[in-house]
């Protein structure tokens, strides 16, 4: 158990400009279960591989507790990774890669034992031990990748997508066992998903990342509702939060026939970028269908509804409008399952007080209500 | 000495051949029943396949077999101008190779040591190079790939001359140690090329699970690279000992009395007063029985390595 501090840790690749990791700034609390997340190539699995010490740390630097490891080997730093395949040792059985580390340690034969049977029985492998992994299925081998890192008893966990090569019904099952065992086991985990799912379900707090650079750093709920920019509102949720650019006309947006009124202190900040535009967003659940004539309401036109049974989604375009970047946009929204607008039908949708987001269309950043 | 080149091939046995392998089991329409064209030309195929496979068993095996009974018959019946299939079998050929002055027991042993030898040093440090050559991410990897293999692409009588040359400065001229470094010369660019092969098959999330549970670089590959390429090992050792088992260039410009192997031993029978031909197929039945034997002995891994692949039980 312990604390994780990354510190303008850095990674550049040799031959290419951009980093691969950009000074992340990241502090992991002793016993948290951190998922780092974000679109493929953000960086967010090289992140976790310097951690590992598998990737070399070219700026800023990493600890571990109290100590420095940002250039010791992997095998100093008293860790242990569960890999997206597994990387079970085929040649071996599952009591012998559970116990692997505890035997390179040179561990009393006992005591590996001991262990390998104890987490054997908190994962339900202990009937499969004497099998090689070729004989398991996914699920299982996905388990005693777990149990070769919890038989460790190790500082930290990393985890590098474990779930990804499950079917979707395993996934969501197993999703919720690892956390609970991240909870009861209280080790610091750093988990790397690309599923934001994923991230909200099972982190204490999730960092989000894009193009090597750390965007925010909350717990899940406080990543949805106050997301710090474009990037991070439209990437997590699902369905995703709508958004899309308004003209602002004096101290309102211009939402076509309609208009929303915007903050001072919003407005304070347009006028320091010198913008004349902002982007406005509102989740699906954010919005109410209205009746005609509803001030602040504008038109859909409803392409496709998706109905789930205990929700209901509208997917429309916007009607009526003018403006040429909103056109062919798509708008979700959230209505009531028991009488979900039909194809084709236009309804009237009005954001509920509160639930705007404004960005800036400069700088992609939120800008103050 | 034609007949001992070739044991690489007999080895594999003939259920391994592709074609027949990966075929699904043809079902004959009921007799009567029109054919349709797809079945009648699949049944086709398979006539075509088995005869090849006939055709392909007859040419390697008919020599061998020939060269076997043949060591096994006294003078007269082996240049008998018809051939016999039937006769009473004699040892005479055998006692004769290991008595008399020119014992043939001390080929066998330079032979075994010179092939065994310089296949294991081929395979030790082939393997180190090819997993070195595997992993590294350096720029021109497979340029230095390529550079390495191509030097096993010249033709031996281009480098004897200068080896020759080489190793009479060393000292090395009529030497065991000379002959493994000759074979090693030629088996080592092959060893590494077909060992990072292998390794490049391993996925590195392996080794580098290891390095996380506590491995060194060595321990890694040593506990779990290793282990997992034995087929590789398997093959590359068979592969660089029939070659240098075989070999008869290197042996006639390199050994002397001291060092001749088997196939230095079989041309001296040919002398310019006659052909000692039952003498000649007994040493032919030596040289080629232990390197088909190995290889049904590791027929396999072999099988499994020369098709590369399927070594990490995904």
């Amino acid at each position: 158990m312990s604390r994780v501090l990354y510190d303008e840790a850095t990674r550049v690749y040799p031959g290419t400009e951009r980093p691969a990791v950009d000074a992340l700034d990241l502090d992991i609390h002793d016993g948290e279960f951190l998922v780092l997340v974000g679109p493929s190539g953000c960086g967010k699995s090289t992140s976790l591989r310097m951690l590992a010490g598998l990737e070399r740390v070219d700026g800023g630097r990493i600890a571990i507790g109290d100590r420095d490891v940002t250039h010791l080997a992997p095998r100093d730093r008293d860790i242990a990774m569960v890999f997206q395949n597994y990387a079970l040792y085929p040649h071996m059985s599952v009591a012998d890669n559970m116990g692997f580390a505890l035997r390179v340690m040179k561990a009393p034969k006992e005591e590996i034992d001991r262990r390998v049977k104890e987490a054997a029985g908190l994962l339900d492998l202990t009937e499969f031990l004497d099998r090689k992994p070729k004989a398991l299925s996914g699920g299982q081998r996905q388990r005693v990748a777990m149990g070769r890192a919890i038989v460790r008893e190790p500082k930290v966990f990393l985890m590098d997508e474990p779930l990804s090569n499950l079917d979707a019904k395993l996934r969501v099952q197993t999703r919720t066992q690892i956390a609970a065992l991240q909870r009861r086991l209280g080790v610091t985990t750093v988990y790397v998903t690309h599923d934001q799912v994923e991230a909200m379900t099972m982190g204490d707090r999730v960092a989000v990342l894009k193009d090597g650079v750390l965007q925010q750093v909350d717990t899940p709920l406080r990543l949805y509702q106050h997301p710090a920019n474009v990037f991070v509102a439209g990437f997590i949720g699902s369905p995703s939060m709508n958004l899309a650019e308004y003209p602002v006309e004096g101290d309102e947006a211009v939402l076509d026939d309609t208009r929303v009124r915007l903050s001072r202190e919003t407005i304070q900040a347009l006028k320091e970028e010198g913008g004349d535009r902002v982007i406005l967003g509102f989740r699906p659940e954010g919005v109410e269908v209205v009746g005609e004539g509803t001030p602040g309401s504008f038109p859909v036109t409803v392409t496709v509804v998706e109905e789930l049974g205990s929700d209901a989604f509208l997917y429309g375009q916007y009607a009526d409008t003018t403006d040429p970047v909103r056109l062919g946009q798509t708008v979700i929204a959230r209505v009531d399952p028991n009488m979900p607008p039909a194809k084709g039908e236009r309804v009237r949708l009005r954001i509920l007080p509160g639930k705007e987001r404004l960005f800036s269309v400069v700088s992609g950043r939120r800008l103050p209500a | 000495m034609s007949t001992s080149m070739t044991p690489p091939a007999s080895p594999m046995p003939p259920e391994t051949l592709p074609g027949e392998a990966t075929r699904p089991p043809v079902t004959a329409a009921p007799r009567g029943e029109a054919q349709s064209p797809l079945e009648d030309s699949s049944r086709r195929t398979r006539w075509l396949v088995t005869l090849l496979i006939v055709v392909a068993l007859l040419w390697t095996l008919v020599p061998l077999v020939w060269m076997l009974m043949s060591s096994f018959k006294n003078a007269e019946a082996v240049t008998a101008a018809t051939p016999q299939f039937f006769f009473s079998p004699t040892l005479d050929n055998y006692r004769n190779l290991f008595s008399g002055a020119n014992n043939l027991g001390p080929y066998i042993v330079h032979s075994v040591l010179a092939a065994g030898i310089s296949a294991l040093l081929a395979v030790g440090l082939g393997a180190l190079a090819g997993y070195g050559l595997a992993r590294t991410h350096m720029r021109g990897k497979k340029h230095l790939a390529f550079w390495i293999i191509s030097t096993r692409m010249a033709p031996i009588a281009a480098v004897v001359v200068p080896l020759f040359l080489i190793f009479r400065g060393l000292g090395l001229i009529d030497s065991i140690p000379g002959l493994i470094l000759a074979y090693l010369t030629f088996n080592l660019p092959f060893a590494i090329w077909l060992m990072s092969a292998f390794f490049a098959e391993v996925p590195s999330s392996l080794e580098e699970s290891a390095l996380v549970a506590g491995c060194s670089r060595w321990q890694a590959f040593w506990m779990v690279i290793l282990p997992l390429t034995k087929s590789g090992l398997v093959t590359t050792f068979i592969l660089c000992l029939v070659f240098a088992w075989n070999d008869y260039a290197f042996a006639v410009v390199f050994s002397g009395p001291s060092s001749q192997t088997l196939p230095i031993a079989a041309s001296q029978l040919v002398t310019q007063t006659g052909i000692d031909w039952g003498q000649l197929t007994a040493i032919g039945t030596i040289v080629v029985v232990p390197m088909m034997l190995a290889g049904l002995a590791v027929r396999r891994w072999l099988v499994t390595g020369l098709t590369l692949g399927a070594i990490t039980g995904e």
